[in-house]
């Protein structure tokens, strides 16, 4: 098998070479400058951190946030999943899909709906009720994060409940066990594994998360707003390396913890599970009923909010319509392309200006967004070919290494950037595509995963068809293999597009003043006081992004979202 | 004289496991062979070292008098009809049939001209723009029979083609597999663990177990005189005595058998085998009195199943079971019953004898 192998060696090779120096590279960068000084080892940054109450205090923060947030979002998604798997309540579909729409937008607009409500001009809070209490600080983030991390532990929870076997559920209750006795001795702990990964996701991405935090903690610091903090404001980016060391131990290990123990539950999965429910009693059906529905609600207010928030006058007080929130102040970042092609097609001012100058964030998030969907998905395809059906010499570590990244915070690999690449013979920085690099990196575990998995799928015997019928290794890939992999590369490929717009930690370090992202500058509009502007940023966003997911929906035949169950 | 296949020492290990154990076989231009047995016995590995998609670990695969263990899978022109079916799910039976044809850059012109030969071959030309999956298994396996056969492979390999359809098209498909084996006298290397198929289409059988060859022999030979009591059990259906050899006779605890020929040796531990078949089935009391009553046995009738033209019975034979088929007109005439008492007659000539040394049975 000589050339396959040839071909297989040198793309494995490839994939690892890239991983090894965009992945790794800039982590080890980080380790070296927190525990380097002047070319000798030192603990210096570690006692400075651990010395300074304020800034130590950013650890506790983070796991206080983190664990309320964990158990809360836990406990809620399991029983929305029971709802959806285990009764006969009515209107399961829409839950389901109400419940997958914190994807689809910035992490951001949680906190945005949440101040707009509770903020201290809130409507809740100044308008209906009148009182001075807000939401900023701990409250807001825990809030903020449970409605982001919802959908990623519902889709765990989802898959462990509707494959766990509901006839032990009726063994069980047939020897004699009351309803509440089988949940709690047979349905419980059949879900364990499932129970607990969902929670080490939820930790994962809480404790990682930069857009939630930084619009609304307020001075409630946490470590990912700390190191962005000590690195922008302070310039000391050997103690933001530090914090960035702090975080990875925690965020590393809950996604080991969810990794290990997604394969334990995915291994319990009984082939004979049964998709017959027996009705629901007419209180269960109807108490989940209701439960269910709040959680959309809740789901469906944030989106409300944001959008309203976007189109009124001055929140809370003049509800008028307006567009003028549209109007962007002149953010300063050009575009180049997509400014030509504007400014050709419109000629009348001031849309002219607005849609070929002021929205150039916008269209450069979308040049970013199709190039690392096309790319991500073409590499992670390849990636995952050569791990599940090629298996070349080391193909763990190629592995390893394309999982890896689902672990590594955004910020961290945000300021790993900055710090390996910030060189002038390293000419692609300050251009789009260190970013467009940096998001296909940060997003690598997914891609990789689903391709594998939608690759397991293929008959060996396929491939070995066209093998025999005369077929080389590239001709068996690009003829049968990737036609075969069609819909799933149109729904990574949808993945990768739905993170470049809405993604914010890894990329703000990453950002010029030339080169803005749309979600990136809902925060600075945010920042700046202009809080509508960032409420019409995002609901931009949300917009192309639910576009290109009916595009894609209409594409494929199938929800783009479908099995995006890791972030 | 043709381009022989053959299999020198051929030998296949994982690990510490051998799955082929050094096997021997030539096999003739336009002839063909069957590999049969039990899942496990190494007959699809040797099927796939043939093919290039495993790697041999020891011994040769010569073809046309050519070393070919080193060569690959897509250059030795061998076709293959997999389980599975294995068609393309993106292209249409047109098109799976003319893959093999583009890859060998034939032209335009011929490729169309050959997949209307193949649809033709199996009578599938108004299907020619659906996809497999539109298709029921045994039409998707024609057309994966004919996509294998469109490049006109020097040797063409089927991996059980048929055990994932229904009994009766097997048996059809299986007809059909034979017509274009002798239609297009095309060399053909058959896996099944099916002996029935093995023995309906095969030149030559070759039952394997262990990853070892056990008997190479045309169908008729095979069952009539099988080589082992496990090539007995595994083809067909055998019942089994072990006794000592005394003589023209043979000591099964409380019984005689006489048995003819008996062989040479006068004292031995041996296995008879008998088929199913050959065992006549009498009424208790309405024995012929020609029969050698030392061959004549007492037994109950437990189990009465109807195989169609067959009947088959379970008969309690002292605690032991014997199967016996009986044609289902002579069932009805000798008015045998479920739970009543009979007479098995063992015909001497119908036994076969096996030493019971170097046997697992």
């Amino acid at each position: 098998m000589s050339r396959d192998k040839v071909l297989t060696g040198i793309t494995a090779a490839f994939l690892l070479a890239v991983l090894l120096f965009f992945l790794i590279y800039p982590v080890v960068d980080i380790c070296r400058l927190s525990f380097i000084k002047e070319g000798s080892f030192t603990l210096s940054n570690y006692i400075t951190y651990f010395s300074s109450q304020r800034v130590f205090r950013s650890l506790t923060n983070s796991l206080y946030v983190s664990l309320v947030t964990t158990v809360i979002t836990t406990i809620l998604a399991f029983f929305f999943a029971y709802g959806l798997t285990r009764t006969t309540m009515p209107g399961k579909g829409f839950c389901y899909t109400v419940s997958t729409f914190p994807l689809i937008a910035p992490t951001i607009i949680q906190a945005l709906a949440l101040i707009l409500l509770f903020g201290r001009n809130g409507l809740v809070t100044r308008y209906l009720l009148g009182t001075d209490w807000n939401i900023y600080g701990a409250t807001g983030i825990i809030v903020g994060e449970c409605l982001y991390c919802f959908p990623n532990a519902l889709f765990i929870l989802y898959t462990t409940l509707s494959a766990v076997d509901t006839r032990l559920d009726e063994a069980a209750q047939s020897l004699g066990a009351s309803a509440l006795k089988t949940f709690w001795k047979v349905t419980l702990p059949s879900a364990k594994y499932g129970i607990a990964s969902a929670a080490a996701l939820v930790f994962n991405l809480t404790i990682t998360d930069f857009g939630i935090p930084v619009v609304i903690g307020g001075s409630y610091t946490v470590l990912a707003t700390e190191i962005v903090s000590q690195v922008f404001g302070l310039q000391r980016f050997d103690l933001g390396a530090t914090i960035s060391v702090i975080l990875l131990i925690p965020s590393i290990s809950a996604f080991m913890i969810n990794y290990y123990l997604t394969k334990k539950s995915y291994a319990m999965i009984s082939g004979q599970a049964r998709p017959f429910l027996q009705p629901s009693r007419p209180l269960k059906k109807w108490g989940f009923t209701f439960y269910c529905s709040l959680i959309c609600f809740s789901i469906l207010v944030v989106f409300a909010t944001v959008f309203l928030g976007s189109f009124v006058k001055t929140w809370p007080y003049d509800f008028s319509l307006t567009l003028k929130h549209f109007d962007f102040p002149s953010l300063g970042s050009r575009a180049p392309l997509w400014t030509t092609f504007w400014t050709s097609l419109i000629k009348e001012e001031p849309l002219r200006s607005m849609i070929a100058f002021k929205y150039a964030p916008i269209w450069t998030s979308l040049l970013v967004a199709i190039v690392v969907a096309i790319v991500g998905a073409s590499v992670t395809l390849l990636a995952g070919y050569l791990i599940e059906k090629k298996k070349p010499k080391g193909e763990q570590v190629l592995y390893t290494l394309s999982v890896l990244p689902a672990a590594i915070p955004g910020v961290v690999m945000g300021l790993g950037y900055v710090l390996a690449f910030n060189k002038p013979y390293f000419l692609i920085y300050g251009t789009i595509w260190i970013i467009i690099i940096n998001i296909i990196i940060c997003n690598f575990t997914l891609g990789v995963l689903s391709s594998i998995a939608n690759l397991k799928q293929i008959d060996r015997s396929v491939e070995e068809a066209a093998v025999s019928l005369g077929a080389g290794p590239v001709s068996t890939f690009t003829k049968v293999v990737f036609p075969l992999s069609r819909v799933a590369f149109l729904s990574t490929a949808t993945f990768f597009f739905m993170r470049a717009m809405t993604t914010i930690s890894a990329v703000i370090f990453l950002i010029s003043a030339k080169i803005k992202l749309a979600a990136i500058e809902i925060i600075f509009l945010d920042v700046d006081g202009r809080t509508a502007s960032a409420n019409a940023m995002c609901t931009v966003v949300v917009v192309i992004v639910v576009g290109v997911l009916f595009i894609m929906r209409f594409a494929t035949g199938k929800s783009g979202l479908t099995g995006m169950g890791t972030k | 004289m043709g381009r022989n296949l053959r299999l020198e020492n051929l030998t296949k290990r994982f690990g510490t496991l051998t799955a082929v154990d050094r096997v021997n076989l030539e096999i003739e231009e336009g002839e063909f062979i069957c590999f049969l047995g039990p899942s496990g016995c190494g007959k699809t590995t040797i099927l796939r070292m043939i093919t290039g998609f495993e790697t041999v670990t020891d011994g040769k695969v010569v073809f046309d008098g050519k070393v070919i263990n080193d060569f690959l899978p897509q250059k030795r022109e061998f076709g293959i009809v997999f389980q599975s079916y294995a068609l393309f799910p993106n292209m249409t039976v047109e098109e799976n049939i003319a893959f093999g044809l583009k890859m060998r850059r034939m032209s335009k012109k011929a490729t169309a001209e050959r997949v209307d030969q193949m649809l033709d071959l199996i009578g599938l030309r108004d299907w020619r723009h659906l996809y497999p999956a539109q298709l029921s298994g045994g039409q998707q396996q024609r057309v994966a029979l004919v996509r294998a056969l469109a490049p006109d492979p020097q040797v063409l390999l089927l991996d059980e083609p048929l055990s994932a359809l229904d009994a009766k098209i097997r048996v059809r498909l299986r007809a059909e597999v034979k017509r274009l084996q002798q239609e297009l006298k095309k060399t053909m290397i058959y896996v099944t663990h099916d002996q029935e198929e093995a023995l309906s289409i095969a030149d030559r059988v070759v039952v394997m177990e262990g990853g070892q060859f056990r008997q190479v022999g045309r169908p008729f030979e095979i069952y009539k005189y099988p080589a082992s009591s496990f090539v007995a059990d595994f083809v067909g259906t055998s019942n089994f005595f072990k006794g000592q050899r005394v003589g023209e006779s043979v000591h099964t605890g409380k019984r005689q058998f006489r048995v003819s020929p008996a062989g040479s040796l006068p004292q031995e531990e041996v296995f008879l085998a008998i088929r199913p078949e050959k065992i006549e089935v009498f009424k208790y009391e309405e024995a012929p009195s020609r029969l050698d009553s030392s061959n004549l046995v007492p037994g109950r009738i437990d189990v009465v199943t109807f195989l169609g033209a067959a009947v088959r019975l379970v008969i309690n034979v002292d605690g032991e079971e014997v199967i016996s088929d009986v044609i289902e007109k002579e069932f009805e005439q000798k008015q045998l019953k479920q739970g009543e008492d009979a007479l098995l007659y063992f015909p001497p000539e119908a036994f076969i004898v096996y030493p019971v040394k170097g046997e697992g049975k």
